[in-house]
Parts: C-alpha cells; structure tokens; sequence
C-alpha cells in the first residue's frame, strides 16, 4: 500500500516537473514538485521514509532528465537528510519549521546539483546561480512546503502506520 | 532516540554513495547507449502529458476568449522575432561574407538541412535548463548537432535517446558560445547563468559595445557555424583596469515558450 501511495505521488510529480512545472515560472524560478513531495513526506513520516521518496523521487527525475542516472536521487536524498536532520535538532514549529525546510531543501538540492555538476566537468559559476536561480527557487518551495505537508498529511492519514521500535 | 539517528545516518551515507556510484558509472562513454535506452522508456508519458498541457492550455483559453489573442500573440511575437534575426542579419552582413547573408529566409540564409522538432519537455531544474525534443537518433540526430529556431540559436544536442534527444540550451548555466558584436565586432564567450545570458568580451582600445548591438555565433571553436542570433547586449560593464569586459545579453530566444526547434543535420562540429 505504502508503495503504491508512493508510486501515485512520484511518478506524476516527476513527469509534470519537465511539462508543468517549467511554466509556472516566477522571477526566474519554478517549483521543484519532487523535492515539495520528499520535504512534505519527511516532515511527516520522519527521515528514513524521506530518504526512501528522496532515491525513489529522484531516480524518476533522472529518467526525464538531462546527465547521468543518480544526480537528482542524491541531491534529493541531502534534500531529505538536511530537513530529518532541521526536524530533529530544532523544536518543531508548526509555522515555521515547513517553509524553512522548503528553503533549506531548495538549496541543498541545487548547491548538490552544481557540486556534481562540477565534479563531471562542467562548471557553473555559483554566485549569478545563486541570485538567479537557488535564492528564488528557495524561495518558491518555502512558499509551496506548506500546502504540499497539507496534502501529504491527509494521505499519511489513510495509509496504517509504520512500527516503530525504538531501542 | 541516538540509535535511531545514527541508523538514519548511516542509510543515508550507503544511499548517497551507492547514488554516487552510479552517477560516475552511468557517466562513462560506455554507458550511453544503455542510458539513452532505459531514458527512452518515460519518454511517451512526457510526450502524452505535454500534448495535454498543451490542449488544455489552449482549451482553456478557447472557453475564456482569449485563444485568438493567444494565437495572435505567438504570431505577432514569431513575426518580432524573425524581423529581429533578420535586422541582426542585415547588420552583420554589412562585414560578412555576402554569399552567406543573401537571403532572408532562415534556411536559405543558413544554408543546412534542417529537422523539425517539437519540445517535448523541458529540465527539472533551473540550472540545466535545457529541452527534450521528440526526435532522435531514428531521425538521424547525432550528439553535439546545433540546434536552432526562428529567433536565433537555441543551443546544441547534449543527449540522444532513439526517439529523444536533450538540448541544451544557451541559458544552461554550464553552456559556453564563442560569438561576436556585430557592432563594434569584438569577440568573446556568452555564458549562461541558468536564466540571464552574459558575455565576456576581450577588450580592444577604443572599442565599446554599445546598448541594442546584436550578438552572433563566431564560429571559433568549431562548435557552431558563424552568424547565428544569440541575442542583443542589454547593458555593457566596462572597467579599465579589467582583462575581460563583461556585457549582460537579452537572448533572442524565449526559452520559455519555444515550442518547435530545428536541428540542423548537416553541420559537424569540429571543436
């Protein structure tokens, strides 16, 4: 059951994330569909359930995108440790914590994306990105966390809930 | 509650290498092939959901009226456009070789064969910006073909599938062309910032660029053929004590609502 919920968010996020989202552009950003998916799923079902969206989000992205199989699974899944580990270490605040991870997500997964990106030979100067692209873009999904943590909560809802045991 | 985080911890760190792993396996020449195979199989859901997009773009714009002013719209900015490439290759063909500005019709002004081809998609992230065309190696499109529209250059082939291929676009934050002013004809590279357009240009004495110079592919490198569009400088930085100037670019191109490109099939880069 949890796959197929898994299955019904990603696969239709990562294919309207190079058809759709490309034309809700905003002050030169448009928003990452998969990383609002990962973030919202994280803060809801912590970060080991993040990471699983983040790989399986991820690998998804890289079939519809440009560069080698992997890049966006592991900017993802820094997306998703960074917010399990914002979540963890600071007291959740039900209106602040969804936009700073929004914010905070963005820009691990594009500071991820042009490390990689330099490190296969193709460097981006980061400053002009940086003003032009991450802040807005971060910007974008802080704006956006929240509605998507609305919509992920009321499918945690209607999915069992995972066994934990804690040692 | 430790043991919890150090088991979040250390799944985090196998992922993030087995994904690393794969990234510099599936980076590797000899991975193409099966790379643009297993690529190739979420093509048709991208084509079926652009063309969706697209109806119920149009749709939509039917029930509230303005699909006329839509269509009139994307004529009218078409015709600005080609006017504008034009005007830029008037310009240019006053210090050009005559025989390749004698005519006004791209193609013919072009000289190459060309390929048809609609986008398809579009990048998931801002940095690469690049498209995804329905075309591929079926229809004899190779890596590194140059690939055009009716405003100017779009950028060149960086992936191909056998019915897809990625371009990637001069707006690409890693993307490099050597070009030229038509005005004051100094040389230099246009780079891409992942949305602006920038060029650094060698700087000769007594030479300035002005506002509203076109800006054309240079040829050097081999990457590209000379005197394609790139855009019009927008604002020029000069510094006296600087070893390279810097000019910000308006592209010709709206990278953002160009829906059919051109490959060009019968230039080889030789850079």
């Amino acid at each position: 059951m949890k796959y197929l919920a898994a299955a019904a968010v990603l696969f239709p996020a990562a294919i309207l994330q190079v058809t759709l989202a490309p034309r809700l552009e905003v002050a030169g950003a448009f928003p990452n569909l998969v990383l609002l998916a990962v973030v919202g799923w994280t803060l809801v079902r912590g970060a080991a359930s993040g990471l699983r969206w983040a790989i399986a989000g991820g690998l998804l992205l890289d079939l519809v995108a440009p560069g080698p199989l992997g890049v966006h699974a592991l900017a993802l899944a820094v997306a998703a440790y960074g917010v399990g580990f914002l979540q963890r270490s600071f007291e959740p605040d039900p209106w602040l914590l969804p936009g700073a991870s929004g914010a905070l997500a963005a820009v691990a997964y594009n500071l991820v994306l042009v490390a990689l990106s330099d490190l296969l030979g193709h460097p981006i100067s980061i400053l002009p990105v940086l003003q032009a692209w991450i802040a807005p873009a971060a910007l974008y999904q802080a704006a956006l966390t929240p509605l998507a943590l609305l919509v992920l909560r009321r499918l945690d809802r209607a999915l069992p809930r995972p066994v934990v045991i804690d040692w | 509650m430790r043991r919890t985080q150090s088991r979040s911890s250390g799944a985090f760190a196998g992922a993030a290498l087995a994904m690393l792993a794969l990234v510099l396996l599936t980076e590797l020449p000899s991975a193409a092939g099966p790379r643009g195979y297993v690529k190739g199989a979420l093509a048709p859901a991208t084509m079926v959901t652009t063309g969706f997009l697209d109806w119920a773009g149009g749709g939509l714009a039917v029930v509230t009226e303005a699909s006329r002013l839509r269509s009139d719209n994307l004529r009218l900015a078409a015709d600005n456009a080609a006017l504008r490439r034009q005007v830029a290759e008037l310009q240019a063909a006053a210090q050009e070789n005559a025989d390749l500005r004698r005519a006004l019709d791209f193609q013919k002004t072009f000289g190459h064969r060309t390929l048809t081809a609609g986008v398809i998609g579009r990048a998931p992230d801002g940095l690469t910006r690049s498209l995804t065309i329905g075309r591929g190696s079926a229809e004899g499109v190779e890596l590194g073909m140059v690939v055009v529209c009716g405003a100017g250059l779009v950028g060149r082939i960086s992936e191909v599938t056998r019915s897809t291929a990625t371009v990637q676009t001069l707006v690409d934050a890693a993307s490099r062309v050597n070009s030229y002013t038509s005005g004051s004809g100094l040389e230099g590279t246009v780079i891409g910032e992942g949305g602006p357009l920038s060029m650094e240009v060698l700087p000769q004495p007594g030479v300035v660029v002005t506002p509203g110079e076109w800006v054309l592919t240079s040829g050097i490198g081999g990457l590209f053929p000379r005197g394609i569009l790139v855009g019009q400088v927008a604002q020029f930085h000069r510094r006296d004590s600087a070893t390279v100037e810097t000019a910000d670019l308006a592209p010709a191109v709206d990278f953002n609502s160009v829906s059919t490109v051109l490959v060009v099939l019968d230039f080889k880069a030789t850079g």
